[in-house]
């Protein structure tokens, strides 16, 4: 009665090569199309990009979110509970801007005349260790990488203060739109789930609904488990800095935070800036030694890897490395600094959802794959 | 009173309601109005077609569905492999309520023979429910094991009797060898 369903597994040289060339033949299609709608596409991508970032946000906010409205629901109904967990969000946010405010202040005034001064010292840094390189191996080809890094940094320092006024309007914008994006998200987020389910046909209806139960549950662990980790090896290392002398101690913690949602490269990077300002203002002394040791050995192994990881993220998500440096490739390419941050987790939730949907189906072990099994007894 | 102001002050669920319908299915009999307004956020309203179906034996099963109206048959296959009806249910009579609590395949299959309206009831929706308000969860599961123990029972005497039935036959047999 039923048909017979060609097996995946066994493909011949000629049927892979077809569809090989079907599929290349495919993407080029769709890129000179691509190309070719640019103008449309342009609105799609202008609109999309103005919505992209504050959707996102409000998503992670409201996966964040979640458990204290839960909390608070138990006492009253779900819209005044989610008013209930904004002024307390509220109150937490002006404590912590107003501990924040004085140092943002006296960064952002010094940043234009320390940035250059440890640039200047990272690059004689390189200078004398590219000297050094020369005089060990002559046959190396001299080439002016002081220089490019002077040039890159100046235009860093460039690009920033220029496009200050620009980013505190989008942050501004951010402000208005991510806490209303919030709200919905949080009171009729269920229902909007709900409401794209039942769109799915009749046929497919049931095994939708539960996958997508399924997979925002996993979510919702993944978002909570990756901001949660960040946040606390923030703290850990701002509270670590505030120890020394070194200038800027919180917004260090805060850039440490934020760069540890990306996996492997992310730590690195955040320790970079730790690590050359308290060595060009503290030298190589006691305090370096202690931040050196605070990155890397406190905040990174021990918090982190031994206590951190184990408990709040799930093997599940692990990426290859090499994936996370096509998610961050691909992402910065995108999105620009904050597509590098979001495109790893982006990609940990594309994982996320076929392996839920591939340990689904072998649970079940669907009519097709169970015909596939029949056959080869 | 005035029809249009009595259609204003309605409060009782009418008897077109769904919580009118789930609270006269003997599941859900004895839950309250309040429990009866939040299973009705639970379920799952779908309209089929005739001939539509609803699952195959096999596919993943993950709970359970109430006939509001319409028919639908249901078919197990023999050990030859060809489908026979089993059943018919119609409005009024749910399906496929063991594989609510335990992950399970479906062990027959749902089609319709009308255009039949289908309430369906899944266990993603009762495990959400059970963080949310277990005191509801706990009388709906309630009723659920009620139903399904009924008809555990009954399925129990009735393999009692056939056993018997069979003790007897072989009885006969082996007298009459």
């Amino acid at each position: 009665m039923n048909a017979p369903i060609p097996s995946r597994r066994g493909w011949t040289r000629a049927q892979v090569a077809l569809a090989f060339l079907v599929l290349t033949a495919a993407i080029a299609c769709g890129l000179s199309v691509y190309s070719s709608a640019s103008s449309l596409t342009g609105l799609f991508k202008t609109a999309s990009s103005v919505l992209f970032l504050p959707l996102l946000l409000s998503l992670v906010l409201s996966f964040l979110l979640e458990p204290l409205v839960f909390q608070f629901e138990k006492l009253c109904s779900r819209t005044v509970s989610i008013f209930f967990v904004y002024i307390v969000m509220l109150g937490f946010g002006l404590l912590v801007s107003l501990w924040l405010l004085p140092h943002w202040q006296d960064f952002w005034a010094n940043l234009g005349t320390d940035f250059p001064r440890y640039t200047a010292k990272l690059i004689d840094y390189l200078k004398e260790l590219m000297a050094n390189l020369h005089n060990r191996f002559p046959l190396i080809q001299s080439y002016d990488f002081p220089l490019k890094a002077r040039d890159w940094a100046e235009n860093l320092l460039a690009t920033i203060l220029a496009q200050a006024p620009q980013s505190a309007m989008r942050i501004g914008g951010l402000m208005v739109l991510v806490p209303l994006f919030t709200f919905f998200f949080l009171r009729d987020g269920r229902n909007i789930l709900r409401a794209c389910v039942s769109l799915s046909p009749n046929r497919h209806f049931e095994m939708i609904h539960d996958l997508s139960f399924l997979i925002s549950r996993q979510l919702s662990h993944f978002i909570r488990g990756r901001i949660l980790e960040a946040l606390i090896v923030g703290v850990v290392i701002t509270l670590g800095l505030s120890f020394t002398d070194i200038r800027y101690a919180p917004m260090l913690g805060i850039f440490a935070g934020v760069t540890n949602l990306i996996p492997y490269i992310g730590p690195i990077i955040g320790m970079v800036p730790g690590i050359l300002i308290a060595f060009v203002d503290l030298g190589a002394g006691g305090q370096f030694w202690w931040i050196v040791i605070l990155y890397i050995l406190i905040a990174q192994v021990l918090i982190d890897n031994f206590i951190l990881i184990p408990i709040l993220i799930s093997r599940v998500s692990n990426l290859h490395p090499l994936l996370v440096f096509f998610a961050i490739i691909i992402g910065g390419k995108v999105y620009g600094v904050i597509g590098m941050i979001i495109g790893v987790p982006i990609v940990s939730i594309i994982k996320i959802m076929i392996l839920e949907i591939r340990t689904y189906r072998r649970t079940f072990r669907l009519p097709d794959s169970a015909l596939e099994g029949e056959r080869s007894h | 009173m005035d029809p249009l102001w009595r259609n204003i002050f309605r409060k009782t669920p009418d008897e077109d309601s769904l919580a009118y319908f789930l609270k006269h299915l003997p599941t859900f009999s004895e839950l309250t109005i309040r429990e009866l307004k939040l299973l009705e956020d639970m379920v799952h309203i779908r309209n089929y077609k005739a001939d539509e179906t609803v699952f195959e034996e096999g596919d993943p099963g993950s709970g359970m569905y109430m006939i509001r109206s319409g028919a639908v048959a249901i078919f197990a296959k023999d050990h030859t492999g060809v489908e026979e009806e089993v059943t018919r249910l119609t409005s009024g009579d749910f399906f496929g309520e063991t594989t609510l609590t335990a992950p399970a395949p479906r062990t027959a299959s749902a089609r319709t023979t009308e255009a039949t309206e289908l309430i369906g009831l899944f266990r993603s929706d009762l495990l959400e429910m059970a963080e949310r308000s277990p005191a509801v969860t706990s009388s709906i599961l309630f009723g659920l094991t009620r139903v399904v123990s009924e008809r555990l029972q009954a399925s129990s005497n009735e393999v009692r009797r056939l056993k018997n039935q069979l003790n007897e036959q072989t009885l006969a047999e082996t007298s009459k060898a």
